[in-house]
């Protein structure tokens, strides 16, 4: 009774080992296995050189430079070095894998100093958690390096790699410290009275069930092409084995900075931002004007006729656009030389497109937002115009003053949703607007355009495009994480996780 | 409703209307182009161009297109089998998906939305996923690349259990439980029946989606046999836009190309079904997008 009331006592408090001596070992434990993660350890020992650089039919001159040893993180140098490509997304994974476990046994003893869990009465169990996710992941690194040995030296027919003792050293250790985490975990989780993986998964079996095709499909779609971005790191070509192309580090990347980075850059992110900034202010404006149409049936025929162009595809739109603005046969061309003007050459002057793409996007999404905005007004309740009609308010100024801020927390998350894609692009509107006609690139081309014709058209520069994918994805995921920190600062409800 | 009392209303009423007509008759003039075009001879669009009202009324150039359909009508019939099959996977793995998420009962629903939340921050880009697909998977040329890429979105999932965290109230599934009803039946007998709008709606979404798709035929696609229609008419429109170009330069016989008309008639058969449709079922899209931006 005493204890479990004192061991109460300590759980409201700040969270507190239960089994002090077992903490102190996992800590050393999680320590060590940190340590050993430095760049100063070698995991990766080479032994009879002579025979395994003839093997790899590396010169004298080139093989004089390599090392002996590497650790788990500047292996992909010597990868690159020795140019064996088929050893690069091995090592690429084990590198991302060793700095995902790094990142977790980092975290928990911050979220320990910190109390991270504390508060939600999870006590010790985050920490827990972290280093059992860290340990998992370094038993992984561990392993991976030894079936990467074992690997190149059945391809390559010599025994010329082997593991350091720190690889031995953490497949004993983070077992172990695992399984004693998991033990002093035990004890907490029946002080919170939580339950784990295992009592979830009987209970809710039937749940997991209905997540497999879930899992799947994002594994397959989203979550192993992930890993794909290592081709940007290489010198794509599909002569050698899907994996096996030329490790080349940063040199895609370098290309493209010297080359495409800048003007792609630019323009996804103006247009982006004219979309967002013309996008909402039209939005807004017809959302506000429909709102005041009196008649139902008006509305109804207003709306349905201006959310109509949503439905249709975009190629539809693409034989829309050729017509109007074709040289010979256009509308625009056959009106303008009906009133004696000469002929205007659209598909030839890329200054004319940064308008149009625009007009074509308000043409297909105001409808959209629209819908947004009027659901909104829709709400505000008519309380609001009453009284301010009795105060004597015109319609301008209950605009002004009741709809327009009202609708500020819509234009608030719609915006935010905006800022999160702004690397993203209409690739579909560009695409089928202006198709592989060259002449309009330079105030037209997009990440997703460019990308989408490497992919059809240049297989050799996959590598490349994959780079310039790899920098569009990392750009918008730091514009995301930076607008939401910002945003959870001043106001957290309208953070976006 | 409101009565106009205030006279300096009036202007703002005069210019609503304005707008609104404009912006109403924008939206629709391109659609009465096309049709028009289509109605119009092809010689009459060579000499004189496009207008908005159609001259010299024939049917010629749908008569071209259904002479001989053999192209149009595979296309249709591949755009039919993917939209259905989409659809209905797609509706199903939604569906469970989001009633996992909507179980407050379930101690990893926060860790699942997330993962599936995470796909639309971050991603390996478009080569990697060609690549897993065409290359890895080996799904070149096959009509499961055209239909199983886009079986699931994080919105239609969010959107799917706002649906059914707004149609089934807790003290339902409670009850339920203590009745002794799991996971199998709650959802199938109790979650199922009264989820028709929301099925509807992330139906309508997904089936509006497969039958406007013409990206993933361009990239999976080897012969023209499991071509999508919207690419089928794309790759139409694109040989002759091409061959345009050219014959400004070179002197080229543009007359064995699809004449302007059979393009357009082909617009208007292809994008037929949707128009028809949608003013019946533009209501399911409102609310689908109301919800989805107010919630989501």
């Amino acid at each position: 009774m005493t204890v479990s009331s004192e061991r109460l006592r300590r759980a409201a408090g700040r969270p507190e080992p239960l089994n002090k001596k077992g903490f102190v070992l996992l800590c050393a434990f999680v320590a060590l296995v940190l340590i050993l993660f430095l760049p100063v350890f070698h995991w990766i020992r080479l032994t009879d050189t002579e025979a395994l650089f003839s093997a790899m039919k590396l010169k004298a001159s080139a093989a004089g430079k390599l090392g002996d040893s590497w650790s788990i993180f500047t292996f992909l140098s010597f990868v690159q070095d020795s140019k064996q490509g088929i050893l690069g997304l091995w090592s690429f994974v084990l590198l991302l894998i060793a700095c995902a476990s790094a990142f977790f046994l980092a975290a928990a003893p911050f979220a320990f100093l910190t109390r991270g869990g504390a508060a939600e009465g999870r006590g010790m169990l985050r920490v827990y958690s972290l280093c059992q996710k860290g340990l998992f992941f370094s038993f992984v690194t561990a392993a991976g390096t030894l079936g990467l040995t074992i690997f190149a030296n059945s391809h390559y027919g010599v025994s010329g790699f082997a593991c350091g003792w720190c690889v031995w050293t953490v497949i004993v250790i983070s077992p172990a410290a695992y399984l004693l985490s998991k033990r002093m975990e035990r004890q907490e989780r029946e002080l919170r009275r939580e339950h784990g993986f295992i009592t979830e998964f009987r209970r809710n079996w039937i749940l997991f069930l209905f997540l497999v095709p879930c899992f799947v499909f994002f594994l397959i779609n989203n979550y192993l092409p992930m890993i794909g971005v290592y081709f940007a790191f290489t010198q794509f070509n599909f002569r050698d084995h899907l994996f096996a192309s030329p490790f080349v580090g940063f040199k895609n990347f370098e290309f493209l900075l010297r080359s495409e980075i800048l003007h792609l850059t630019r323009n996804t992110i103006l247009y982006n931002i004219v979309f967002i900034v013309v996008g909402n202010v039209l939005q807004i404006l017809f959302a506000v004007l429909i709102s005041h149409v009196t008649r139902t049936r008006l509305r109804k025929i207003s709306q349905t006729m201006i959310f109509m162009p949503y439905f249709v595809s975009y190629v539809i739109l693409r034989v829309l656009v050729f017509n109007m603005f074709e040289y010979e046969v256009g509308l625009i061309n056959n009106f303008v030389t009906s009133i004696g003007m000469n002929r205007i050459d659209f598909y030839n002057t890329p200054g004319y497109w940064p308008w149009l793409i625009t007009l074509f996007y308000l043409w297909k999404n105001i409808g959209y937002g629209m819908v947004v905005y009027l659901a909104t007004i829709t709400g505000i309740s008519t309380e609001y115009y009453e009284a301010a009609q009795i105060d004597g308010a015109n319609i301008y100024q209950q605009i002004r003053f009741i709809t327009v801020p009202l609708l500020k927390p819509t234009f608030i998350i719609l915006l935010l949703y905006a800022l999160g894609s702004i690397m993203k692009g209409q690739f579909e509107l560009f695409y089928q607007l202006v198709g592989n006609n060259g002449t309009l690139f330079e105030t037209t081309d997009i990440f997703d355009t460019y990308v989408y014709r490497i992919t059809t058209t240049q297989p050799l520069s996959m590598g490349m495009g994959t780079a310039s994918g790899l920098f569009q994805s990392l750009f918008g995921f730091i514009v995301i994480l930076t607008t939401n920190f910002i945003i959870k600062r001043r106001n957290p409800e309208y953070a976006l996780f | 409703m409101k009565k106009i009392k205030d006279r300096s209303a009036i202007p703002f009423h005069i210019i609503k209307s304005v707008l609104l007509i404009l912006l109403s008759v924008l939206c629709v003039l391109p659609f009465i182009v096309i049709i028009s075009g289509s109605l119009t001879s092809n010689m009459t669009i060579l000499k004189e161009g496009f207008s908005l009202f159609p001259r010299n009324t024939t049917l010629e150039a749908y008569r071209t297109i259904f002479r001989s359909p053999e192209g149009i009508i595979q296309a249709y019939r591949m755009n039919f089998y993917y939209t259905f099959m989409g659809t209905a996977f797609g509706l199903l793995v939604i569906t469970l998906t989001a009633y996992v998420i909507s179980r407050k009962d379930f101690k990893y629903r926060n860790h699942v939305a997330f993962l599936i939340y995470f796909t639309t921050i971050f991603g390996g880009g478009m080569i990697p996923w060609f690549l897993m697909y065409a290359n890895v998977l080996g799904l070149r040329g096959s009509t499961l690349a055209i239909w199983f890429p886009a079986l699931m979105s994080p919105f239609l999932v969010i959107l799917m259990r706002t649906f059914i965290t707004g149609s089934v109230p807790d003290a339902v599934v409670e009850s339920a439980t203590l009745d002794g009803a799991g996971h199998w039946i709650i959802f199938w007998r109790i979650v199922l029946p009264v989820l028709g709008p929301g099925l509807a709606t992330v139906g309508l979404f997904q089936a509006l989606g497969y039958w406007n798709d013409w990206y993933r035929s361009s990239m999976f696609s080897t012969s023209s046999e499991t071509w999508s229609l919207q690419f089928y008419l794309y790759d139409m429109v694109n040989s002759t836009m091409a061959m345009r170009q050219m014959a400004q330069n070179v002197s080229i016989n543009t007359a064995d190309l699809p004449t302007q008309s059979v393009k357009l008639a082909m617009a208007v058969v292809a994008t037929g079904p949707v128009l028809l449709f949608y003013p019946f079922v533009q209501r399911y899209f409102v609310s689908g997008i109301t919800i989805g931006a107010v919630k989501g």
